[in-house]
């Protein structure tokens, strides 16, 4: 299963699904991780972590753990 | 309680252009960035007269959702609903980045949903227009059946168009605001389906410029171009900032710039700062003497000059270094890199229990603990946020810097300026790495200090890079520096006051047989007498078995009890006890030659040498002596038991690693 932990730099991806049981999955789908939209992986942290995503024409950070619940094509 | 004017409150996602609005509504500039710095506090303000609407404007922190995630929000979104003030607004404007509308949807839909009565200010359309696309406002508030206006506050383009839909939405009758039903978003398929319902909305309403003709020769060669473009562009942020992360964001690159920034910010408060503060110290000195010279020595003017006036002076010496840290955090915040360097920083910090959010709350602990511990509210995780309102203190605040100064100028010669100086770095490292240390300790103790479930997160929108107002930041770095002096300005007052008090009576009139009374001698002698016998000296005299192992008289104690309420009445309460005894017949005696000159009581032995100094400045790194911090770390908390944990063990660590300091130096044959 790929999630957006795994993309690398510059790789575009559509959400399939938010993995529900993390503890932070509504804050991820608040401010616009939902499935169905495309996100682009931006830039990485020097610790690759955290990431930051572009989506709906903003930039978001999180860490790799959320990037983890990130379901993508 | 509610007034007779109608309430409207300006509410909307961070950076959402929101404060602009705000702005230009009410002719103020106020700081709405809810990110560090700022404070929770509503901002309120009527429209501008010129815009005849007679209504009281709320300003408000940024929010992404009417499900509160920290805290910060918490108040937000409860003060929404019912204004501790003013209670149900009448009217909400929220404002709404064109550039990234679906998101910013969420909370419009939610405000509307929840029976708010809802204008809709669609903010930074030029950034769309660069992309070739525009919002169709009117077919917007049909579907969300509210009014819809483009503005820019900047211009102000649109803004009379937002006032008459605020003006005719302020006519129509009241609907019945629901806060239960905000619960409904608490859900995540809910939350899901409202955002489908919004994208649908955003395809009926963002619609493509007309190309110009440039642009379709463009499309011509590239043929289909054009509507893929118009994909990508949905996601994109504006592609300067793109082009600016790349370098900022660097995987190397950008650590070492962050480091560097950070190098930066602390030098240019050493360098702009210092002389500044030797300018409001040299004021003071000044002040001081003229009041003597004047008025002679009488208990009356030796108040003034030793109690008020020295007293004002300690308040105002570390005002520079506090407006110009608060410049720079201002600065950096408001073009967007500090949201950057949290990011930056989240891995390592999140190793020791802290979080990439705790950063710039430790960093605007470098000039004052109360402010940082309240912008410590924007870390959701509650045991991040407790541990780093733990270790905020050990942060080398502003008021120790002319502790340290003071303690610096005894240990090097006079020649040796940058000596000094490297002595002040190294103070800071020390304070930085301390803090971390005990973090990671904390950490290990796990539950036993700081009882919180752990759920840590990151998540945390960068930012499109601007330009700075200046005029913003520097107003904001005064309403910092203002909010600072009124909260600590008047404890450190009464302190210095009370302190004179207790250092001139109740013997203030000693009876010295056989000398002149009118000549230099006998003032000399009178005050020496005066403060052997002070109500200071007998609280001096019990703490004297404390201080002992230090090597240390009750002197020094005696200056070190006023500073567990405020760190910096160190230097004024030195200068207090020591101008008094020094045993030199010059009037203009410098606290530095009065130290350098100091025995301890009943003996011949140099009271201050260069292994007690150092000990002094390890005992001032790691003392929590500050009654602000302590309550505003109560309020925070929610308890006794965090500022009670910080005191004692802040101030046994003090005392130890100062006793350790002393001993191990002279050990090493420094005296």
């Amino acid at each position: 299963m790929r999630t957006a932990a795994n993309l690398s730099n510059g790789e575009k991806a559509r959400i399939t699904s938010v993995d529900l049981r993390h503890p932070s999955a509504r804050r991820i789908l608040e401010i616009g991780f939902t499935p169905g939209q495309e996100i682009e992986l931006l830039n990485k942290s020097f610790f690759n972590d955290p990431l930051a995503f572009a989506v709906r024409g903003t930039i978001i950070a999180i860490r790799k753990d959320e990037a983890k619940s990130i379901i993508v094509e | 309680m509610k007034s007779s004017q109608p309430v409207v409150i300006l509410i909307g996602a961070p950076n959402s252009g929101k404060t602009t609005l705000f702005n230009h509504l009410s002719g103020k500039n106020f700081k709405t960035v809810n990110y560090p710095g700022s404070t929770i506090e509503y901002h309120t303000s009527g429209f501008q007269s010129q815009f005849n609407i007679d209504a009281i404007l709320l300003d408000s922190p940024g929010i992404i959702s009417v499900i509160p995630n920290s805290p910060d929000e918490e108040v937000t979104i409860n003060s929404l609903f019912e204004h501790p003030s003013f209670g149900k607004p009448d009217l909400i404007i929220t404002t709404a980045d064109a550039s990234q509308l679906s998101r910013h949807l969420l909370l419009v839909k939610q405000l509307i949903e929840c029976g708010f009565k809802v204008v809709v200010a669609i903010t930074m359309n030029d950034i769309l227009k660069d992309k070739s696309l525009a919002i169709d406002a009117e077919a917007l508030g049909k579907l969300l059946t509210v009014r819809a206006v483009k503005i820019n506050a900047k211009t102000g383009e649109g803004i009379s168009e937002l006032l008459e839909a605020v003006k005719s939405s302020l006519q129509e009758p009241a609907k019945e605001i629901k806060k239960e039903v905000c619960e409904r978003w608490n859900d995540s398929e809910n939350l899901i389906k409202t955002f489908s319902e919004i994208e649908e909305i955003e395809n009926k309403v963002l619609r493509p410029l007309n190309p110009s003709q440039e642009q379709l020769e463009k499309a011509n060669k590239e043929l289909s171009s054009l509507i893929l473009q118009e994909d990508e562009n949905k996601i994109l942020p504006e592609s300067k900032t793109l082009k600016i992360d790349n370098f900022l964001l660097h995987p190397f690159w950008g650590l070492v710039i962050f480091f560097f920034v950070m190098a930066l910010t602390f030098a240019s408060i050493f360098w702009l700062a210092l002389p500044l503060m030797n300018l409001v110290d040299y004021v003071f000195a000044f002040l001081n003497h003229a009041v003597i010279r004047e008025l002679g020595h009488t208990w009356f003017s030796d108040f003034i000059a030793f109690g008020v006036i020295d007293g004002v002076g300690a308040v105002s010496i570390f005002v520079p270094q506090i407006i110009i840290l608060f410049l720079i955090l201002g600065f950096l915040e408001d073009t967007g890199y500090l949201a950057r360097g949290a990011m930056l920083i989240d891995k390592p910090l999140s190793k020791i229990g802290l979080n990439g959010r705790s950063f710039v709350p430790m960093l605007s602990g470098f000039a004052c603990a109360v402010p940082a511990i309240l912008a410590a509210r924007t870390i959701p995780n509650r045991r991040e946020r407790l541990l780093t309102i733990f270790v905020i203190p050990l942060m080398s605040c502003s008021a120790r810097l002319p502790v340290y100064v003071l303690l610096l100028s005894f240990l090097t010669p006079p020649d040796y300026y940058w000596l000094a100086g490297l002595g002040l770095a190294a103070i800071y490292v020390i304070s930085i790495l301390s803090s971390l240390l005990i973090a990671a300790i904390i950490k290990r103790f796990n539950n036993k200090i700081i009882k919180a479930k752990d759920d840590s997160s990151f998540i945390l929108e960068l930012p499109t890079y601007k330009f700075p107002k200046l005029s913003i930041v520097f107003h904001n770095a005064m309403i910092s520096a203002k909010a600072y002096l009124s909260r600590a300005g008047l404890v450190i007052l009464s302190i210095s006051v009370i302190l004179w008090f207790l250092t001139y009576f109740p013997d203030y009139n000693p009876n010295i047989p056989n000398i002149n009374k009118a000549s230099e001698e006998y003032f000399q002698l009178a005050n020496s007498e005066r403060i052997e016998n002070s109500f200071a000296a007998m609280i001096g005299k019990v703490i004297e078995p404390v201080m002992k192992p230090l090597g240390m008289d009750w002197r020094i104690g005696l200056s070190l009890v006023p500073t567990f309420a405020a760190r910096e009445v160190f230097v004024s309460s030195l200068a207090l006890i020591f101008k008094v005894t020094a045993k030199d017949n010059q009037l203009q005696v410098s606290l530095i030659s009065a130290m350098r000159n100091a025995k301890i009581a009943g003996s011949n032995e140099p009271l201050f040498t260069a292994s007690k100094v150092v000990g002094l400045i390890v005992f001032f790194i790691f003392a929590l002596q500050c009654m602000s911090t302590i309550a505003v770390s109560k309020q925070e908390t929610g308890g006794w038991r965090i500022p009670l944990l910080q005191l004692f063990i802040y101030s046994t660590l003090a005392y130890a690693l100062a006793f350790i300091t002393i001993h191990g130096l002279q050990l090493f044959g420094i005296p």
